[in-house]
C-alpha cells in the first residue's frame, strides 16, 4: 500500500482505509464469526397477526437430532428480567408503557412475532426444528388500521393499556394560530398520507452471544450502531452488571437506524447462550428482516394552511396520526420531532400541531434514516399545491417564503434559530443548474408527442447536529473520545462511533492526521469494543460535527501533551517544536527532527521524574461548538409513461450545504444513497399488510428495492457554507438525501401529470397508482389514441 | 451426503455437504471463505454471486453438490496474492462502496461481465449490474469504478499489445 | 431460509431420470437451472421428497436446426440459447425475449426447458412458446410423446407433463421470410417478471400481414393467444387504427389476476397499450429484417 501524500487530508477525497479488506472479502461481519462449539438459533414465529397463545408443544422439536434446546417464551421469562427497550431507556419514550414478555407467551401481536427459540447444530436444523414446534393459537380480530386502533372497541393489543393508543393525543400551538388563520386571505385543506416502508440494509440483524460460565462474562458479537446501548440492553435483560457484558462489532452491512440496542431476538439469543453455556449465533434471514425487524413512516396528516394571495405561507395547523406498530419503538417520539421541524427554513408565523400514536398488529415503528422526514414531505408538497393554486412558480414561492439569513438569526416559531442556513442560495443555484425555461420548452414539445416530463424541486434543513441555542433542542450533547499516542507511533482514536458505511475510520483519521501532523496511515480509528471505547452512537447525522469536533480538539490536546513530553526529551521549549509528516523538530532546524514513533517509544520505555507526563493519552469531550444546520435543495426531472404508469427519473440535481467537508467522496456517497432510498420509497417500496394482518412484502420479489437502472447519475454541488464555529464546521449529511428526495420526486411527478389535472396527496406512486390518479383526475383521458 | 471435489480459487477443495446445502453456505461455512455474502437466499439481491465455470451465478441458487467438478472463483480469488486486481483498485479509487456487504456480488458480477464485454458503455453496465442490490451508494460510485476498470484494462491491454509487437 | 431436508439424485441419462420419475411421481421435482425451484425450496413453499438433478444429462443440451424447425434441448442454458447464432437467425422472437429473463446470473443457470416446465404465466418463454405453437417433447416410461403448446400450459404453474415424464426438448418453427417480432414487457424494474408481457410475431408479405401471432403474459394463469386480434390482423396492412382495434380485441374480455404490483384493472389497461406497442415494434422489425 503506497503512502497517501496530501497537503492536507481534510477536504480531500482520501481513499478509504476500510476498502482493502472490503474489496478482498476480508471484512468481518457478524455472520462470519465462528466460535468453537457455536450453535445456531432460529425462531418459531406466529403466522397470526393477533391471537392468544393457548399452548406451545416443543416435544417433537426437542427430539429432532441436532436440536440442542428449545426455549419457549415462558422458559425465557424465567431466565431473564423484565426490561425496557434499551434505545427507549436511553432517549425516553413518549407514552404509556405496554407490558409484554421477551418472546410471546400469552399473546402474539403481529405476523412473525417470535414464540420460541430453537437452538441446533446448524441453522438448517434449527429451522427444521421450528417446523416441529406446535403452537395452538386462538384468533383475535387484527387491528390493521389507525381508524380501528382509535376505535375504543378495537381489541387492545396490550392488556395493561386497555386501548391501542401508543402516544395519547396532545396539541401545542406556536405563535398566534387563531388570528393568523382568521386574517389569512385563504385557507387550504389537505390530507396527506405517507406509506409504510423500511430500512432494508443488505445485512439483516444478528449476533453471536457467547457466555463464559467460568468467568460469568457475556460476549456479544453484534451488528449495531452503538456497542454500549447493545451492552446495556443485553445486561439489563439478563440481570447482569454491564461490566460483565462485552459487545464487539466489526464490519456491519448497513443499518439506517435499524440496528440500535438489542432486539427481543438478540436478547433471547444471549439468554440462550447463558443457559447452554455455549456460543449461539442468530442471523435473521430476509423474510425475518422484512417481516418483523421494524418498519417506518406510516403517518397521515390533515393539514390546514393559512395563505396570502401572494403566496405567503403564514400558518399551518397539522393533525398527525402515526401507526407505531405493535411493540414499542421510537415511533412515539417522531411526532415531537416533526412538530419542531415543520417550519423548516421558512418564515412560518404560526403552527398548531396535534398528534396521536396508534398501536396495530404490525412491525414496530423503528428509526429509519431521517425519522421525522414527513415534515419535509408535507411542507414541500403543499408549497407546490399552493403554488399551483395561485399560479406561482415552485422556486418562486419557496424564495418568497424562505426566512432571510440575519444576525442574530431568525427564530423558527418552534424555538430553534435558523443560524447559517443557505436555503435561498441553494434554491437559486438549483434554478441556475437546471435551466427551467429550457426544460419547460422541452416539456411542451414532449407533451405534443404524448410524453409526460415533469420537474420537481424541494428544499430542506436537517439538524445535523443543529445550532447551539438556549431554546429547545439547542443543547447538542457531549461526545467523548480517548486519544493515545501508541508506543509504535500510531495515533489511536478510541470512539464510540460505530460505522456501518459512514467511513469514520477514514474521515476521523483525516482530521487527526492534519491536526497532529502525521501521515494518514499513522492514525488508527478504534471502534466496536464496549470494553475499550467510550460511550457513543452513530446516528442522527451527528458524527461529522460531534465526532469530527472531538477528534479535532482532542488531537490538539494530545499533540500539546506530546509536545510537552518531546520538549523534555529534546530539551527545548514546547513552543519551539513543530510536528509534521510524522516528525517532531525544532522550528527552523530540520536536522533536529526525530520521528513521532521515536518519541512514543521513548515515552513508553523510559521512567521519568515528577513533572514529566509520559502518559501520552487524553480523554477529550466536545459539546458540538456552535453546531449548525445542514440542508439543501434538490431537483428531479422525471419521464412518466401515462399508458403504463412507469416513471423514470431522468435527471437529479442536489445542491447541498453540509458545512465544511471532511471527505467529499464520502459526503456524496451518503447523499446519493439517501436519494436512492427516497426514489425507492416513491416508486417501489411498500411494507404491505392485508386486512387480515398477513404481511405481503416478505421477499425481495414483493418489497422492491431500487437498482442501478432506477437511480440516475446524481449531480451534486456543494455550497460554500456559513461558518458558525471557530474550528468545527463539519456538519452531518447522512439523512438529508432520504428526507428531501421523496417530495422532490413526487413534485416532479405531479408536474409531469399536470395536463391531466392530477394532484398528489401521498408518497407511494407505483405504476398502478399513477394510472388511477390520471383516470380519477381526467376520466375522459382516452389512452387508445396514443 | 456425497463427497465432492471442486476447484475454488485455483485450489482443490473437498467436502461432504448434504444435498440441500447451498453453494453459498458451503463456501462460507465448510470452506471458510466468508467473503461471499448472503443477502436474501432467494436469488434476488446478488450479494452471493460467484463465478462458476466462467459464468457469474447466484451461489444461493446452486446446491453445493451441483458444483462438484467445477471451477469456482470467489472474491477471495480475484486478486494477485496480497494485492488488488484492476477492478478492485478502480473501485477503491472510485469510492465505490460504503458498508461493503453487497461488494462481493458486485465484484464477481462485474468481473464476469467485463471479461465478456470489455467495452461496455454506462447503460450496458447498469443493466448488467441491475441484478445486484446496494442500499448504501445509489450505484453511481460503483458504476464509476467499473468504467474506470474497463478503461484501465484497455490501456493495459493496448500497452501489452504494443509491447508484444516489438 | 434454509432448504428443507430432501433426497437427491443426479442421473446421467434420460432413461435413468425417467425411471426415477416413474418411481417417485409427484414426490419428486426435476432440478434443472434451479432459478425458480430453489427459491421455492428455500421459502419452504415446495417440499419434494426427491430432487432429480438433470444438469448432468448431456443429451438434454443443444440447439439444432433442421429444415423449418429449431430443436432446443430442455437442459439448454438460457445464455447458451442467447449466444446461439441459430436462435438469432431462425428464432428472432426467442432471441428478443431471452435478454429480458431476469439477470445475467439467472441466465447462467436457468434453462429453456426449466422455464417452460415451470410455466409461470408471467414469464417470457411460455409466451414465446405459445405464440410460436412450439412443440414439447416429453419422454416417459412408455416412450415419447409430442404436446402442442396450446395443450402444454394447463394452469398456473401446471403443465400437461405427467409426473413420470421428463421434458426433453422443445421444437420451434423457424421464422419465415418477412417475419417481424417484438417482445414487450411492462415490469416494475429491469429484469423483473412482467406485470403484462406480449410476444408478437408478424409475417409481412408485400406489405400485408399474412400471419399474426400474439401471446400475452401475466394476464391469466397461462400465456394466452389473442386469437380475435390475430384474426383481425391477418390479411390487413399495418396501421395505427388497425393496431388500436387489435388491442381492443385482444384485451376487452381478459380478466387478469391482481397482486401487490397491480390490480386486475391496471393489467387490463396496460395490456391494451402493450399490444399497440408490440404490433408497432413487430411491424418495424419486419421492415428492418427485410
Amino acid at each position: 500500500m503506497t503512502a497517501i501524500a496530501a497537503e492536507r487530508y481534510t477536504g480531500a477525497s482520501i481513499k478509504r482505509s476500510e476498502d482493502p479488506r472490503i474489496l478482498t472479502g476480508a471484512g468481518r461481519y457478524v455472520d462470519d464469526i465462528k466460535l468453537p462449539g457455536m450453535l445456531h438459533a432460529a425462531f418459531v414465529r406466529s403466522p397470526m397477526a393477533h391471537a392468544r397463545v393457548l399452548c406451545v408443544d416443543v416435544s417433537a422439536a426437542q427430539e429432532l437430532p441436532g436440536v440442542v434446546a428449545v426455549l419457549t417464551g415462558a422458559d425465557l421469562d424465567a431466565m431473564t428480567v423484565p426490561a425496557p427497550d434499551p434505545l427507549l431507556a436511553l432517549i425516553g419514550g413518549d407514552g404509556p408503557t405496554p407490558e409484554f414478555t421477551l418472546l410471546a407467551t400469552d399473546k402474539v401481536r403481529l405476523v412473525g412475532d417470535p414464540v420460541a427459540i430453537v437452538i441446533a447444530e446448524s441453522r438448517y436444523l434449527a429451522e427444521d426444528g421450528c417446523e416441529l414446534v406446535e403452537v395452538d393459537y386462538d384468533d383475535l380480530p387484527p387491528v390493521m388500521t389507525a381508524d380501528f386502533a382509535l376505535d375504543p372497541s378495537s381489541p387492545p393489543l396490550f392488556a395493561n393499556l386497555g386501548d391501542n393508543i401508543s402516544r395519547p393525543h396532545s396539541r401545542k400551538e406556536f405563535g398566534e394560530v387563531a388570528s393568523t388563520f382568521a386574517n389569512a386571505d385563504r385557507i387550504m385543506d389537505f390530507h396527506i398520507d405517507v406509506h409504510r416502508h423500511q430500512n432494508v440494509p443488505m445485512e439483516g440483524r444478528g449476533c453471536v452471544a457467547s457466555y463464559d460460565a467460568d468467568l460469568g462474562l457475556m460476549t456479544v458479537y453484534a451488528a449495531t450502531q452503538s456497542v454500549h446501548i447493545t451492552r446495556n440492553g443485553v445486561a439489563t435483560r439478563l440481570g447482569m452488571e454491564p461490566d460483565k457484558v462485552r459487545v464487539l462489532a466489526g464490519d456491519i452491512g448497513g443499518s439506517f437506524g435499524l440496528k440500535i440496542g438489542a432486539s427481543r431476538e438478540e436478547q433471547a439469543v444471549a439468554a440462550a447462550s447463558r443457559h447452554l453455556g455455549r456460543p449461539v449465533k442468530w442471523v435473521e434471514d430476509r423474510a425475518e428482516n422484512l417481516t418483523v425487524s421494524g418498519q417506518a413512516r406510516e403517518e397521515s396528516f390533515d393539514v390546514q394552511a393559512a395563505i396570502s394571495n401572494d403566496g405567503d405561507l403564514l400558518g399551518l395547523d397539522v393533525k398527525m396520526v402515526i401507526d407505531t406498530g405493535a411493540y414499542p419503538g421510537m415511533g412515539t417520539m417522531v411526532p415531537s420531532i416533526i412538530e419542531g421541524m415543520l417550519p423548516g427554513p421558512y418564515k412560518l408565523a404560526a403552527l398548531g400541531f396535534e398528534s396521536t400514536g396508534v398501536i396495530t398488529n404490525k412491525a414496530t415503528y423503528v428509526a429509519y434514516r431521517g425519522p421525522w422526514a414527513s415534515e419535509t414531505f408535507i411542507r414541500e408538497r403543499i408549497l407546490d399545491l399552493i403554488a399551483k393554486d395561485l399560479g406561482l412558480d415552485p422556486v418562486e414561492i419557496r424564495l418568497r417564503n424562505v426566512a432571510p439569513r440575519t444576525d442574530p438569526p431568525t427564530m423558527m416559531i418552534t424555538g430553534r434559530p435558523l443560524a447559517g442556513t443557505t436555503t435561498k442560495e441553494s434554491l437559486q443555484r438549483v434554478a441556475e443548474l437546471v435551466d427551467l425555461p429550457a426544460f419547460r420548452r422541452r416539456q411542451a414539445a414532449a407533451r405534443e408527442q404524448g410524453r409526460y416530463l415533469g420537474i420537481g424541486v424541494a428544499t430542506f434543513i436537517e439538524a445535523a447536529p443543529g445550532p447551539r441555542s438556549e431554546g429547545p433542542g439547542g443543547a447538542l450533547g457531549m461526545e467523548s473520545m480517548r486519544l493515545r499516542l501508541e508506543q509504535d507511533g500510531i495515533v489511536a482514536l478510541f470512539t464510540g462511533q460505530m460505522p456501518h458505511g459512514q467511513s469514520h475510520q477514514t474521515t476521523l483519521a483525516q482530521i487527526a492526521a492534519d491536526e497532529f501532523g502525521v501521515p494518514f496511515e499513522q492514525v488508527r480509528v478504534v471502534v466496536g469494543d464496549s470494553d475499550v471505547v467510550p460511550f457513543g452512537l452513530t446516528g442522527g447525522s451527528r458524527s461529522a460535527t460531534m465526532t469530527g469536533g472531538v477528534t479535532l480538539h482532542g488531537t490538539r490536546q494530545l499533540k500539546a501533551k506530546v509536545l510537552d513530553f518531546a520538549a523534555h526529551l529534546m530539551e527545548v521549549s514546547a513552543q519551539d517544536l513543530v510536528i509534521s509528516d510524522g516528525n517532531v523538530w525544532v522550528r527552523g532546524d530540520p536536522a533536529s527532527a526525530i520521528t513521532v514513533s521515536e518519541v512514543a517509544g521513548r515515552a513508553a520505555a523510559g521512567q521519568f521524574g515528577a513533572g514529566v507526563d509520559a502518559d501520552l493519552e487524553v480523554e477529550a469531550t466536545f459539546d458540538g461548538g456552535q453546531g449548525g444546520w445542514s440542508g439543501g435543495t434538490h431537483c428531479a426531472i422525471v419521464d412518466v409513461d401515462a399508458e403504463t404508469g412507469l416513471v423514470k427519473v431522468e435527471r437529479y440535481v442536489a445542491v447541498e450545504d453540509c458545512g465544511a467537508l471532511i471527505n467529499p467522496a464520502v459526503v456524496e456517497g451518503q447523499i446519493r444513497g439517501g436519494i436512492a432510498q427516497g426514489i425507492g420509497a416513491v416508486l417501489l417500496e411498500r411494507s404491505a399488510y392485508s386486512e387480515d394482518g398477513s404481511f405481503q412484502s416478505a421477499t425481495f420479489m414483493d418489497y422492491l428495492m431500487p437498482t442501478a437502472c432506477d437511480v440516475p447519475r446524481i449531480e451534486i454541488e456543494h455550497l460554500e457554507t456559513v461558518p458558525l464555529d471557530a474550528d468545527v464546521n463539519f456538519r452531518g449529511v447522512g439523512e438529508g438525501g432520504m428526507i428531501v428526495a421523496p417530495p422532490t420526486v413526487v413534485n416532479a411527478i405531479e408536474d409531469a401529470l399536470s395536463p391531466f389535472g392530477v394532484r398528489i396527496y401521498e408518497q407511494h406512486l407505483p405504476p398502478a397508482r399513477i394510472l388511477e390518479l390520471i383516470a380519477a383526475a381526467d376520466p375522459g383521458h382516452s389512452r387508445a389514441e396514443r | 451426503m456425497a463427497d465432492i471435489t471442486l476447484t475454488v480459487n485455483g485450489a482443490t477443495r473437498t467436502g461432504s455437504p448434504e444435498a440441500r446445502r447451498t453453494l453459498a453456505d458451503f463456501l462460507r461455512d465448510d470452506l471458510n471463505l466468508t467473503g461471499t455474502h448472503v443477502g436474501c437466499e432467494h436469488g434476488v439481491c446478488g450479494a452471493c454471486t460467484v463465478i462458476v465455470d466462467g459464468r457469474a451465478v447466484r451461489s444461493c441458487l446452486m446446491l453445493a453438490v451441483q458444483a462438484a467438478g467445477s471451477e469456482v472463483t470467489t472474491i477471495e480469488g480475484l486478486a494477485p496474492d496480497g494485492g488488488l486486481g484492476t477492478l478492485q483498485q478502480a473501485m477503491w479509487d472510485s469510492h465505490s462502496f460504503q458498508c461493503g456487504f453487497c461488494t462481493p456480488g458486485f465484484l464477481m458480477q462485474a468481473t464476469a461481465f467485463l471479461s465478456e464485454y470489455p467495452d461496455a458503455d454506462e447503460q450496458q453496465i447498469r443493466e448488467a449490474l441491475s441484478g445486484n442490490i446496494c442500499r448504501c451508494t445509489g450505484y453511481q460510485s460503483i458504476i464509476d469504478g467499473v468504467l474506470l476498470a474497463a478503461q484501465r484494462n484497455r490501456t493495459l491491454g493496448s500497452r501489452e499489445l504494443s509491447e508484444g509487437a516489438t | 431460509m434454509k432448504l428443507p431436508p430432501v433426497e437427491y439424485e443426479a442421473p446421467t441419462t434420460v432413461a435413468e431420470a425417467v425411471d426415477l420419475l416413474a418411481e417417485h411421481l409427484d414426490e419428486a421435482s426435476v432440478l434443472a437451472g434451479g432459478q425458480s425451484l430453489i427459491p421455492l425450496l428455500a421459502l419452504r413453499l415446495a417440499r419434494p421428497e426427491l430432487l432429480i438433478d438433470i444438469n448432468g444429462i448431456a443429451e438434454l443440451s443443444g440447439v439444432a436446426a433442421a429444415e423449418s424447425r429449431v430443436t432446443i434441448g430442455a437442459g439448454t442454458r438460457d445464455y447458451v440459447a442467447e449466444e446461439s447464432w441459430i436462435v438469432a437467425d431462425a428464432l428472432p422472437l426467442l432471441a428478443a425475449a431471452l435478454p429480458l429473463i431476469g439477470h445475467e446470473a439467472i441466465r447462467s443457470r436457468g434453462t429453456i426447458g426449466g422455464s417452460l416446465a415451470h410455466a409461470d404465466p408471467a414469464a417470457e418463454l411460455p409466451a414465446v412458446a405459445r405464440a410460436l405453437d412450439a412443440e414439447f417433447v416429453v419422454r416417459g416410461p412408455s416412450g415419447e410423446r409430442v404436446i402442442q403448446a396450446a395443450q402444454w400450459f394447463e394452469g398456473y404453474l401446471t403443465t400437461s407433463r405427467r409426473a413420470d415424464e421428463l421434458l426433453v426438448e422443445v421444437r420451434f418453427p423457424a421464422a419465415k421470410p418477412g417475419t417481424g417480432v417484438s417482445f414487450q414487457e411492462v415490469a416494475r424494474r429491469h429484469g423483473d417478471f412482467a406485470m403484462v408481457g406480449l410476444a408478437t410475431s408478424l409475417v409481412l408479405s408485400g406489405g400485408v400481414i399474412s400471419d399474426a401471432r400474439l401471446a400475452l403474459a401475466g394476464i391469466s394463469d397461462v400465456p394466452v393467444r389473442a386469437a380475435a386480434a390475430e384474426d383481425l390482423l391477418t390479411g390487413e396492412r399495418p396501421s395505427a387504427e388497425l393496431f388500436d382495434e387489435a388491442a381492443r380485441r385482444a384485451t376487452h374480455d381478459i380478466d387478469p389476476p391482481a397482486d401487490l404490483h397491480g390490480s386486475s384493472e391496471y393489467r387490463k389497461t396496460v395490456a391494451a397499450a402493450v399490444v399497440r406497442r408490440g404490433l408497432r415494434a413487430a411491424a418495424d422489425n419486419a421492415r428492418e429484417r427485410q
